[in-house]
């Protein structure tokens, strides 16, 4: 059953919804988005899947990560330092 | 005979004392609105126009030859076909926001000539009716011309009865304002902060530019309107006055709930029309300029006249003053297929003075239109498709509109539970008016909620002609394909 996220990319000017599976991992939902949002924003390599102010880590799974459906995720820029 | 002011109050002042019913039988605080307050509290209600009802068809009459005057002078079809394409699409926004609104417009006035608290209050909302009947005709009538030369003006008649996600918006904005408010509400969103706050953008702003680009006759119909709207709107003052006496708590919450959202309205049909759809050539002021000066400076001192504070979001709408149309504006046009007008990429001139005109973050939308420029550079001229987004957009369950709230660093969408759904939001305002009445909007869905049930479809072609009711032959597109004299594009060989 497909989990439908809200994702909010750095540099973009809207949230994209995106269908993630249980099985996607983190690193994949960042990149799904980072496609969708191609039009508009230039793809990076220093990015971080962000989830209620806590960095995840990419090899999770959307499941093991506590995704919930119709939540908001963000896909920003790693910090200096 | 008597003389003009002493026999107004004779026509204007009817209300007398119930005897087989009580009052709040007669006027219901579900239609009348609250504070309920006796009729004791509202018979001192004035207004400065005082109109009678043959004054108001004599002036009425006079203004509609005016503007069947203009129309046959200069409202044919081979004048609009002389204006710049950009400004067309103005025009088609313009058509379909407006005419059926106006039509919402005459019920809600309808409904206060019925349960206004005093009788010249229902007479200026009666005669307020036959103005918005007017305003609804007049566009129909002007643009139906349009519609066998260029299908998308057909919008003016069929965007209200759409399911596009702008429709959606508009609706769910309109029908709160006008077909469901009670008279006070009506009054304090429609005739004061609507009418009296914004729509000199429409009325002072956009008719100047319409005269600049040449568009004369849409300059003609507003201005027409704009005399109409500026009698009618004082019944707002009139209203608010007497709810900021008895109930100043509410009378602030209506006035914020109504700026905000009349702002983010505004932003998009005006924001468009003066920074993207106005030729470079004839642009005297930004949207956010304009804006500063007409809205800005005189709602404030509007408020401070009348001991009212400033909405608590100041600082927010400031900030989206600088940004917010921007990002819609881009957004959209990566999904242009959505809507029945066309748009266009600014030229280097253009971005130019964009940045000129809002330095404090253009560098961030700027960056999105390298990238769609890049893409258009990569594809062939008319290659609609390969300069479209493909990933479902998402909408705020308040005001339906697009989260494009903050800035391309920091979005500011905000996700709710609430009665065991999940909301989302783009802004802290937004969220903050579904707190306050989250019984009025928590079973309303927006766009994405629609998908997910299954009420709207899921593949973008079937979204936009099943459920958007577009066609190819409609649907927005770039107004030259992508065919811009400053894009350029490598030779033939070189494009993938």
């Amino acid at each position: 059953m497909p989990i439908p996220l809200y994702g909010f990319l750095e540099g973009d000017t809207i949230l994209l919804l995106i269908l993630a599976d249980e099985q996607d991992t983190v690193r994949s939902l960042g990149e799904r988005l980072q496609e969708a949002a191609a039009i508009r924003v230039a793809r990076r390599e220093d990015l971080q899947v962000v989830y209620r102010n806590r960095v995840l880590d990419p090899e999770l799974t959307v499941r093991e990560a506590g995704l919930e459906p119709l939540e908001r995720f963000d896909v920003l820029g790693k910090k200096e330092g | 005979m008597l003389k003009r002011d002493e026999w107004l109050p004779l026509a204007r002042k009817l209300d007398w004392d119930y005897s087989y019913v009580s009052e709040k039988d007669v006027f219901p605080e579900v239609a009348s609105g609250r504070p309920w307050l006796p009729h004791k509290e509202w018979k001192n209600w004035d207004e400065p126009y005082r109109t009678s009802y043959t004054e108001y068809v004599v002036n009425q009459h006079a203004k509609d030859a005016s503007v069947y005057a203009v129309r046959d002078a200069v409202g044919r079809l081979s004048d609009f076909q002389r204006l710049a394409s950009p400004w067309l699409n103005a025009l088609k926004l313009h058509a379909a926001a407006l005419p059926l609104a106006e039509f919402a417009a005459t019920v809600g006035n309808l409904r206060a000539g019925r349960f206004g608290r005093d009788s010249a209050w229902r007479t200026m909302a009666t005669f307020g009716a036959l103005d918005e009947l007017r305003h609804t005709q007049i566009p129909l009538m002007v643009m139906h011309e349009l519609v066998r030369w260029d299908p998308q003006f057909d919008w003016t008649h069929k965007f209200y009865h759409s399911d596009d996600w702008v429709a959606i918006a508009a609706r769910h904005f309109f029908d709160e304002l006008l077909t469901a408010a009670d008279a006070i509400e009506l009054a304090v969103g429609t005739n004061f902060v609507f009418e009296t706050g914004f729509t000199n953008l429409q009325f002072v702003g956009l008719s100047a530019l319409a005269d600049q680009v040449g568009d004369h006759m849409f300059e003609k119909m507003v201005t027409s309107i704009q005399t109409d709207e500026a009698r009618h709107a004082q019944i707002g003052q009139a209203v608010l006055e007497n709810v900021i006496k008895h109930d100043r708590k509410y009378a602030q919450y209506l006035l914020d709930k109504w700026f905000w959202r009349s702002w983010l309205l505004f932003a998009i049909v005006t924001g468009f029309s003066m920074d993207y759809f106005t030729p470079l050539e004839k642009r005297s002021c930004s949207f956010k300029e304009f804006m500063e000066e007409w809205i800005v400076d005189q709602y404030l001192r509007s408020l401070q006249e009348l001991g009212m504070e400033k909405p608590w979001y100041w600082d927010t709408f400031l900030e989206s003053l600088e940004l917010y149309h921007h990002m819609v504006y881009i957004s959209a046009y990566t999904y242009r297929s959505t809507v029945w007008f066309n748009f266009v990429v600014p030229s280097p001139e253009e971005r130019a003075w964009l940045r000129d005109r809002y330095p404090k973050h253009w560098d961030q939308i700027d960056a999105a239109w390298d990238r769609v420029i890049d893409r258009w550079r990569a594809s062939k001229p008319g290659d609609e498709a390969s300069v479209h987004g493909q990933a479902m957009v998402t909408f705020c369950d308040l005001c339906q509109l697009v989260l494009c709230g903050g800035t391309p660093s920091r979005n500011t969408a905000t996700t709710l539970d609430y009665g065991g759904r999940k909301y989302i939001f783009c802004s802290e305002p937004c969220l903050w008016i579904f707190g306050r009445e989250p019984e009025r909007y928590s079973g309303h869905k927006e766009l994405v909620k629609r998908v997910l049930s299954a009420e709207a479809p899921a593949a973008l072609p079937e979204l936009l002609t099943r459920y958007f009711r577009l066609t190819p032959e409609t649907w927005g597109k770039d107004a030259y394909g992508g065919d811009y004299p400053w894009l350029q594009r490598p030779a033939a060989g070189e494009i993938g």
